[in-house]
């Protein structure tokens, strides 16, 4: 029987840099997304139906004029003004399940594993934010695809639709390190799922996802002038249509913010479930 | 074996205090616990479910910290260079260190670059690996698809990727079917072969321990109770055992009966439901066994089994905890409390009279 190592003539191999452990964190889930790729693909029914639904449902809303081009709508009716808000929901419905996978390796001992290797927290983290950040891109340009299908146009072009991806990463990056965060405090998955849900719908009708502010009644608008998700959608609103929000810069600048805050928020996660061991 | 240089490990006076969740109390799991592992050996933690056998592994693979105390492994300290320990060690834990989706040896390959390895050095060392422990045939299929003995190797190799110097393996027979138990055994002693390496095997099994372990540590209550080499800590037990399995015993009515037979020491007797034990130790077997029937027959105690041997691991534990040792509860039918970090929620299950309760 031959023996298992190689005498230590080294003093072992050298610590991983940062790009290499978050890039063999992000192998993983990139196989684990390739071999499983019904989530992902079960995650578009949703928004899929609700552009076929909302949009026909809806379509008289149209001819109002507060979908006026000039309302930020182009010359789509509302099923352009709404493609954009359904973009970004399913931005927040498909991250709502990012922390999933955190709960499955602290069941599984995975976690323990990253936890007793010299691997950078923040690694561990960045390494799964990416794989769901590129899973999300995938998700938004099939959702523009459909919007398309159904009668809406992006006459932002090229340029605008780019726009309109960096913004769904922006809010994917938020709202998947806060589920992250919250799947590393609670450890429970019903728990994680029911809070996601919970805070889902209110963030997307307390916001001009469906209805231009001028349509909501004064709270509503009060409340949704300072929702995220109005600051996402009206930007993506903005690069499909060409014609940016007058506040576009301060609420890319709150949700480059609120981004920033959120990683942070999950990588102290990450450290706080290991005090908790 | 290269003579014991630096320790593996040195745990000095570890504590580890669990606060309480909600309505759960708090648990003191580690009361104190010191001992040191000398390098190049097979280490065996022995102790009952909750003795605190996990809590110092994870103490030790820097997973978890001390409340109080410190510990170095491979030279560093757990606290302060934690890196650099996570650098030396391998941990196989109870529960699974592999992505079930992924095949076996993408799981190594990545294991293993994470940890630095080069590309093709990674690919090397995991095909080596998966060859060394029998998994070549399977390297290409989702872990999913692994029996729990071969997820248990695979975990094993994993923990081995980078060369440790410690390697970590908390309870890895848990589980298993006899088959697998042994051929787990069989990696675990051609893993002890090599002078570099430094198994920690935490285990609730006697028999795992007694074959498998160079040195051992038996653990209860989160304090260290005996260590030794299992030979050693069985010849310091001098003469035999007699262990007497009782039906529907009356443990007051077995120790009155036996008051009037000499020459035995460490009697303990012990009931749990209908079944109980009787266990003494003697230094002439072969008188004590006829002088104990007799004595049980005249007190007409129903007994069953009657057997007299030399010192066990088992009698090791009883002899230093006070209670025998029953793996299936793990917290020994004295049902003291013992073994469950103080908490008294391990003990739950079948109602246990204990030696004190019965005296």
């Amino acid at each position: 029987m031959t023996t298992i190592a190689i005498p230590a003539t080294a003093a072992g191999p050298a610590r991983a840099g940062w790009f290499t452990q978050t890039g063999q964190v992000l192998r993983r889930w990139l196989i684990v997304t390739v071999r499983q790729v019904w989530g992902p693909v079960m995650s578009l029914v949703q928004p899929i139906i609700w552009i076929l639904l909302f949009g026909q449902v809806f379509r008289s809303l149209g001819e109002l004029p507060q979908f006026a081009p000039s309302a930020g709508s182009g010359t789509g009716g509302y099923i352009a003004y709404l493609v954009p808000g359904i973009l970004m929901m399913t931005v927040l419905y498909s991250g709502a399940w990012a922390g999933t996978g955190y709960i499955d390796d602290i069941n599984s001992g995975v976690m323990d594993q990253y936890l007793s290797s010299p691997i950078r927290r923040s690694a561990i983290i960045t390494g799964q934010l990416t794989q769901q950040l590129i899973v999300n891109v995938v998700q938004s340009l099939v959702v523009l695809g459909i919007g398309w299908l159904g009668g809406a146009r992006y006459p932002g072009g090229v340029g605008g639709l780019l726009v309109a991806l960096g913004v769904a990463t922006l809010l994917a990056t938020i709202f998947c390190c806060a589920s992250t965060a919250i799947a590393l405090i609670s450890r429970n998955q019903i728990a994680l799922i029911s809070l996601s849900q919970l805070i889902v719908l209110p963030a997307t009708f307390l916001s001009t996802t469906m209805m231009p502010s001028a349509l909501l009644p004064d709270w509503v608008a009060a409340v949704a002038r300072w929702n995220p998700m109005t600051w996402a959608v009206e930007l993506g609103r903005g690069g499909l249509s060409g014609e940016y929000p007058d506040a576009a810069w301060l609420q890319l600048a709150g949700l480059v913010a609120l981004a920033a805050l959120a990683f942070t928020w999950a990588v102290r996660s990450i450290r706080a479930y290991q005090r908790s061991i | 074996m290269p003579e014991n240089t630096t320790p593996a490990i040195v745990a000095e006076n570890l504590v580890k205090v669990y606060r309480g969740r909600g309505r759960k109390p708090g648990v003191r799991a580690l009361d104190g616990l010191s001992f040191t592992v000398p390098e190049g050996r097979v280490f065996g933690l022995l102790g009952p479910n909750g003795a605190g056998k996990s809590t110092t592994t994870k103490i030790l693979t820097t997973l978890s910290r001390p409340t109080s105390g410190t510990a170095r492994v491979a030279g560093h300290d757990v606290a302060r260079e934690a890196d650099a320990v996570r650098a030396a060690i391998g941990y196989v834990s109870q529960g699974s260190s592999t992505d079930p989706i992924l095949t076996a040896l993408e799981n190594l390959e990545i294991a293993g670059r994470m940890r630095g390895a080069s590309p093709s050095d990674a690919r090397a060392r995991a095909k080596r690996l998966l060859d060394d422990f029998g998994l070549a045939d399977a390297a290409a299929r989702p872990v999913s698809t692994f029996s729990g003995g071969m997820r248990r190797r695979l975990d094993v190799a994993a923990a081995l990727v980078h060369h440790p110097r410690v390697l970590f393996l908390d309870e890895p027979t848990t589980g298993l079917d006899p088959e697998a138990r042994a051929a787990m055994w069989a990696e675990i002693r051609r893993l002890a072969a090599q002078d570099s390496l430094t198994v920690v095997l935490t285990t609730h099994y006697m028999e795992e321990a007694d074959r498998l372990a160079d040195e051992l540590l038996i653990v209860n209550r989160g304090r260290a109770v005996v260590q030794g080499s299992p030979a050693d800590l069985k010849a310091a037990l001098h003469g035999d055992s007699v262990r007497v399995s009782l039906i529907e015993p009356d443990p007051a009515a077995v120790r009155a009966a036996l008051a009037r037979v000499g020459g035995l020491r460490d009697v303990v007797v012990e009931a749990s439901g209908v079944d109980g034990v009787l266990a003494a130790r003697t230094d002439d077997a072969s008188a004590a066994v006829g002088a104990v029937i007799a004595a049980l027959d005249a007190a007409g105690i129903r007994f069953g089994q009657v057997a007299a041997s030399h010192p066990s691991l088992d009698d090791v534990y009883l002899h230093f905890v006070g209670h025998t040792f029953d793996p299936s509860t793990g917290s020994g039918t004295g049902g003291t409390g013992a073994g469950t970090g103080g908490t008294g929620s391990g003990t739950g299950g079948a109602p246990a009279a204990t030696e004190g309760e019965a005296a």
